[in-house]
């Protein structure tokens, strides 16, 4: 029997009277690795915010290696030896490695108030070796990929001490190559006696990495174990809480020859190289490629946010060499951004001004005051907002920003659904929302392009193109390596022309 | 009950008017000459051309910008006006100015004392604003440089220009026509209200009501999102800068209006009951917020108290520090306000 | 956090208290004489002394005194004049921020029939009411250089004489420059050319363009200056060319200006300018305070009258009687050298 080095018993935590954690108990037997599930709003943020001492419980109780574990703010969580390793790294970008790992508690020259610049170097040195992360202490992290940064942070934690480290969401914004690296140190980490929580939407890690398994749904444990008892399929039916026949919804038309969109020569210095592409109605077309590979530029430029030197974009037969965003929606395209925080929605406004936004000008008046047609507006924002199921609160009260990740992105779909597009691109389209928002994301691109939509959608994830897609057109160093029909869609073909022009497995493609 | 009644006011909309109200009665008590007719007057006539300044601010502040220019646009165009509309110009005060000769004479300009004087110098006076504006919103959202040092520079350029013009000297004698718009009154309302309520007007349906006004707020919240989404973020910007300077200069009219002169130093001091006023009525720095409504309020609360001020036998020096202890609290209830209706929402 | 919101809550209120303290205490004797005082900005020690010599000749004689800095602007002036009008005070008094906006000041208290007065910078025409008192600049330079042209007498040869201009937009300016004019030209026998050294009112310029005259005159002996504010300009070039030196060394310079400030009492204590043109404020101060509370007595509403303060020149031969008339005396007497650095 392994000792337990943190134990939940009955914890629970309501805000104005609801119930977002609900008699929570489960242990974390020390050198393991639990993974922590559930869609989003069942409770996973609320119970690592308790660990972390951002929230106190209403009822229940931690202990940690035993004793009373109730931390009242941050400092005292780490103090205990409970380390986050949060989705979007809390590093200074401007700072170097050194610098962001002792950014709290530099180590000094006596009792006075000056760095002791050589101990702070070595130390750092010290803790990146134990990563296998070759790199100078002063490297500024503005530098750094994605997976680097995300061993400095694991650095910075060990560097505190930390006998418990939490991982969320750890591998979004990371390359296939770092991806693994992560997963060896985590397995090195644990060997080493640390103990893990880890939290992923992506099943397939979890289960891959996991000792125990913890599902979270409404607030409740409604299943834990060794890994062992859980499969992929299991998992899903514990948090949606229901039976999900498939991850992806089967699709009910067939490309058709017309074509929508096609893309001659398109080449952009450093970025894109002689770029051809052809998107058919009704057609489901897929665009995988690395981190890097070019394939959300390609997507930028085909929109008009980027611009290109050499090449044509054509049409409804019409043929450009250049265009902007204005004439590219003009035309009937739409464009999901990756980021959708960013570029995708006004965090601030509500949920019927982001589906508003993009078609206000077809509901103004026709003088040149253009008055808003508001209550034409209205009804036709609730009819999207209806037809979407976009749930929590009144649409036009509720600001976007609480709402959860995959109902945001449903607003970001759908504020293009008001201007009837006939070429959507969508880049990422499911990244960091739940399996339950996934299946329903999917199913609106299946109606998309079942109503005669192209949909150029853009993914890291294989599995979800060969589930969605007619055809993958695969890109590597801005260059397309192959395209690939759905009847010789192929893990192995697909993946190695993904990684054609990179010399090594394990790095990735490095920004 | 009581408890209720002030968490509805604290939580309303209008909270910033009942703390004006409030701030009213309880000034009443002590100097009842507050209310009295004169003083009425006073506050209205020192509202609606403050009012029309940050109405102006209030464009540029939900862009997520801020305007420092107002106020030179205001001393510019109070130049250009009085050079126009004058009708004696003192040779020893003003043959030194580069416009000596080309512009003006003793006699004011080639337009001063025709029946075509009063409108062209106010047409004048809202094209140079407007134009300032222009350069401001071309600089912001073509140059991409920060608002900010912007309007800054332009702040420092314009009422530098307007000195040389003048060489500093106050420009007298303007027609009865002009002056009437800051003095004049139809019964006990002032010309400067219709003034102010027309440009109210237009900024109200404009935001509420119009393509752009839905734009305007978009960009302020987030410029990318709104470049994705087809918003024609530059020209948006730009318009925004642009209203900015006409509301400057219908301020300008006003105050020089009532001042009776052109005066290159107009309003030097007023940047920071601008925005102050902006900021307390509810209009945010950070963009994507701001109503007609609440530009209005801002103003009356600072309208107030200023008058307030003036009227107590404060020693001179206690003056800016009560006024910042007032600003100090309003900001406080605010403050708590924000908290509350944050709570309420999430309940 | 908390206790932030605390001690900020704490600090408004206590500040709020404290003003609702003081104006209940004044504010209870409606029956009381009061007078607004607006003023533009205490930017000079001229100003600063006018506005001490004015509120505490009012205070003594137990009349409420609302003060008012205008910071400068206009606009804020007029809007504190109407306020003080609307609450009822029986009299206005104000140094304008410039004659233009006072005409317009004063047409606003002539319309409510409160009578005012204004102190020193008069208005820039007569076409409203009001109690002026303005300082006859010419005269006042002239009876300064005057007393220094005897001075140049004693030399037994011809003068060189330079004058530091003002800022010739300036009404002030322009009468100094005038009355220094009227002196030499009188005593052509005296002088040779004059050399002309423009300051703008800025030190800076004075400094610089001084320096550039010196040099290219160094005989020059004899210099005016349109404000006592420029000394230590002057002095700056003077010393390191030997000429900074007291009356009666062969190398002094014949010195003097107008003014009348601290810096002028304390070179003339220590012997080194020999007269300084001294705009009268306590007359001033005293002739306007005279008038207005006459009109306020007599119930007059917009008593029209302009008083000129003739001034006079301390010199070295009438200081012993006449010191303690100029106002930058007293301060120099008051406050010792820290007041005419």
């Amino acid at each position: 029997m392994t000792e337990t080095i943190l134990q939940f018993d009955g914890v629970s935590k309501s805000f104005f009277g609801v119930h977002a954690l609900h008699d929570v108990t489960f242990s974390l037997p020390k050198g393991h690795l639990l993974g922590l599930i559930g869609e989003n709003g069942a409770g996973k943020t609320t119970l690592m915010n308790i660990l972390g001492g951002v929230l106190r419980p209403d009822g229940g109780a931690m202990r940690l290696r035993g004793r009373d574990y109730g931390p009242r703010n941050p400092a005292e969580a780490t103090e205990a030896g409970v380390a986050f390793i949060h989705q979007e790294l809390n590093l200074f970008t401007n700072l170097g490695i050194a610098d962001n790992l002792f950014i709290d508690r530099f180590p000094r020259l006596g009792r006075s108030p000056f760095i002791d610049k050589p101990v702070a170097k070595a130390q750092a040195r010290k803790l990146l070796e134990s990563l296998n992360l070759p790199l100078s202490p002063d490297t500024l992290v503005d530098r750094l990929t994605p997976g680097e940064r995300q061993l400095v942070e694991i650095a910075k934690a060990l560097s505190t001490g930390a006998e418990i480290i939490l991982f969320d969401e750890p591998t979004t914004s990371l390359t296939a190559g770092d991806t693994e690296r992560l997963f060896r140190i985590i397995q090195d980490l644990r060997r080493q006696g640390k103990s893990i929580i880890y939290i992923s939407h992506n099943l397939g890690n979890v289960l891959e990495l996991a000792d125990e398994i913890v599902v979270l749904r409404d607030g409740r444990v409604v299943d834990q174990g060794p890994r062992e008892g859980f499969t992929v399929d299991k998992m899903i039916s514990r948090m949606v809480g229901r039976d999900i026949s498939q991850i992806f919804p089967s699709r009910q038309s067939a490309p058709a020859d017309e074509t929508l969109l096609e893309v001659r020569g398109l080449s952009q210095p450093g970025i894109v190289k002689d770029i051809d592409l052809t998107l058919h109605k009704t057609e489901v077309l897929g665009l995988f490629g690395l981190m890097g590979s070019g394939r959300t530029e390609l997507a930028r430029i085909l929109f008009g946010l980027e611009p290109f030197e050499r090449g044509q974009i054509v049409m409804d037969g019409v043929a450009c060499d250049g265009v902007s965003v204005r004439d590219s929606i003009r035309r009937g395209m739409a464009f999901v951004t990756e980021n959708r925080r960013e570029e995708g929605l006004l965090m601030e406004a509500t949920i019927a001004d982001n589906l508003g936004l993009v078609a206000l000008p077809a509901f103004a008046s026709p003088s040149p005051v253009r008055l808003v047609r508001a209550r034409r507006l209205r009804e036709a924002v609730a009819r999207v907002a209806e037809s979407m199921r976009i749930k929590n609160g009144p649409v036009d009260r509720t600001p976007a920003k609480n709402l959860s990740g995959g109902n945001q992105q449903k607003v970001v779909i759908g504020k293009w659904l008001l201007s009837k597009p006939s070429v959507f691109i969508m880049d990422e389209p499911t990244r960091g929302i739940d399996v339950g928002a996934k299946y329903e994301v999917y199913s609106l691109i299946n109606d998309l392009a079942a109503q005669g939509t192209g949909i150029l959608l853009i993914s890291s994830e294989l599995d979800e193109l060969m589930g969605m897609c007619d055809r993958i057109v695969v890109m590597s160093k801005g260059e397309v390596q192959g395209a690939f029909d759905r009847s010789e869609f192929d893990r192995e073909r697909i993946l190695h022309a993904a990684f054609k022009g990179h010399r090594a497995h394990q790095r990735g493609a490095r920004r | 009950m009581g408890r209720r009644f002030v968490r509805r006011g604290l939580l309303s909309e209008n909270f910033v008017l009942y703390l004006s109200i409030v701030f009213f009665a309880i000034l009443y008590l002590f100097m009842p000459y507050i209310a009295s007719g004169r003083n009425l007057a006073n506050l209205s006539s020192n509202l609606w051309p403050l009012l029309a300044l940050v109405l102006g601010q209030m464009f540029v502040l939900i862009l997520g910008g801020i305007d420092l220019s107002q106020t030179s646009i205001m001393a510019l165009t109070s130049v250009v006006g009085g050079m126009l509309m004058t009708t004696q110009l003192d040779p020893t005060l003003f043959e030194k100015s580069p416009l000596w000769g080309i512009l003006l004479s003793p006699q004011g300009s080639p337009i001063s004392g025709t029946a075509l004087a009063v409108p062209l110098g106010i047409l004048a006076m809202l094209a140079a604003g407007m134009f300032v504006g222009l350069l401001n919103g071309l600089a912001v959202a073509k140059g991409r440089m920060p608002a900010f040092m912007v309007t800054l520079v332009s702040m420092m350029f314009f009422s530098g220009l307007a000195i040389y013009l003048t060489k500093s000297e106050n420009i007298m004698y303007l027609p009865g026509g002009f002056t009437m718009l800051g003095a004049g009154e139809i019964g006990p309302v002032p010309y400067s209200f219709f003034v102010v309520l027309v440009l109210a007007a237009v900024a109200q349906v404009v935001l509420k009501h119009t393509v752009l006004g839905r734009w305007f707020f978009a960009v302020g919240k987030s410029i990318r999102t709104s470049v994705v989404s087809g918003v024609p973020t530059e020209r948006v910007v730009i318009l925004g800068y642009v209203f900015s300077g006409f509301c400057a200069a219908v301020a300008s009219i006003l105050y020089s209006a009532r001042l009776a002169c052109g005066r290159p130093t107009l309003g030097q001091n007023l940047l920071l009951d601008v925005i102050g006023a902006a900021v307390i009525g509810g209009i945010s720095l950070f963009g994507g917020k701001g109503k007609v409504l609440w530009a209005f309020f801002g103003a009356l609360f600072f309208v107030l108290l200023s008058n307030a001020l003036s009227m107590l036998a404060l020693p001179f020096y206690a003056e800016p520090v009560v006024k910042g202890a007032v600003i100090l609290l309003a900001a406080l209830l605010d403050v708590t306000r924000t908290r509350l209706l944050a709570r309420e929402i999430v309940a | 956090m908390r206790a932030w919101r605390w001690i900020c809550v704490s600090v408004a209120v206590a500040a709020l208290v404290a003003g609702g303290i003081s104006c209940s205490r004044r504010g209870d004797a409606p029956a009381r004489t009061s007078v607004c005082f607006a003023f533009q900005d205490l930017e000079t020690e001229f100003w600063v002394a006018g506005h001490k010599a004015i509120t505490e000749t009012l205070k003594s004689k137990g009349i409420e005194v609302l003060e008012r800095n205008a910071n400068q602007d206009a606009n804020r002036q007029l809007e504190q004049v109407r306020a003080a009008i609307a609450r009822g005070v029986n009299g206005i008094i104000i140094i304008p921020q410039d004659g233009e906006s006072a005409v317009t000041i004063v047409g606003e208290a002539n319309k409510a029939g409160v009578p005012i007065g204004v102190f020193n910078r008069p208005p820039a025409n007569k076409s409203n009411a009001a109690i002026v008192v303005v300082a006859d600049n010419e005269r006042i330079s002239e009876l300064a250089v005057s007393y220094m042209a005897e001075q140049a007498r004693r030399l037994g040869r011809k003068a060189t004489p330079l004058i530091l201009v003002g800022d010739l937009g300036d009404n002030n300016a322009v009468a100094r420059r005038k009355g220094f004019m009227n002196v030499i030209e009188k005593n052509p026998d005296l002088f040779n050319a004059v050399i002309e050294v423009p300051t703008k009112w800025d030190a800076v310029t004075a400094q610089a363009n001084l320096e550039a005259a010196m040099q290219s005159n160094p005989g020059v002996d004899f210099i005016f200056t349109s404000s006592d504010q420029m000394y230590p300009q002057i002095r700056a070039v003077l010393e390191p060319l030997g000429k900074w030196k007291k009356i009666g060394d062969p190398g002094h310079v014949i010195l003097g200006g107008v003014d009348g400030d601290a810096r002028a009492a304390r070179w003339m204590k220590e012997g080194y300018v020999d007269a300084t043109g001294v705009q009268d404020l306590f007359y001033e101060a005293d002739a306007l305070l005279t008038e207005l509370l006459r009109a306020i007595e007599a119930g007059e509403k917009t008593p029209n009258k302009w008083i000129e303060d003739p001034g006079f020149a301390l010199t070295q031969a009438n200081m012993a009687e006449r010191a303690m008339d100029m106002w930058g005396y007293k301060l120099f007497a008051e406050q010792g050298p820290a007041a005419a650095r």
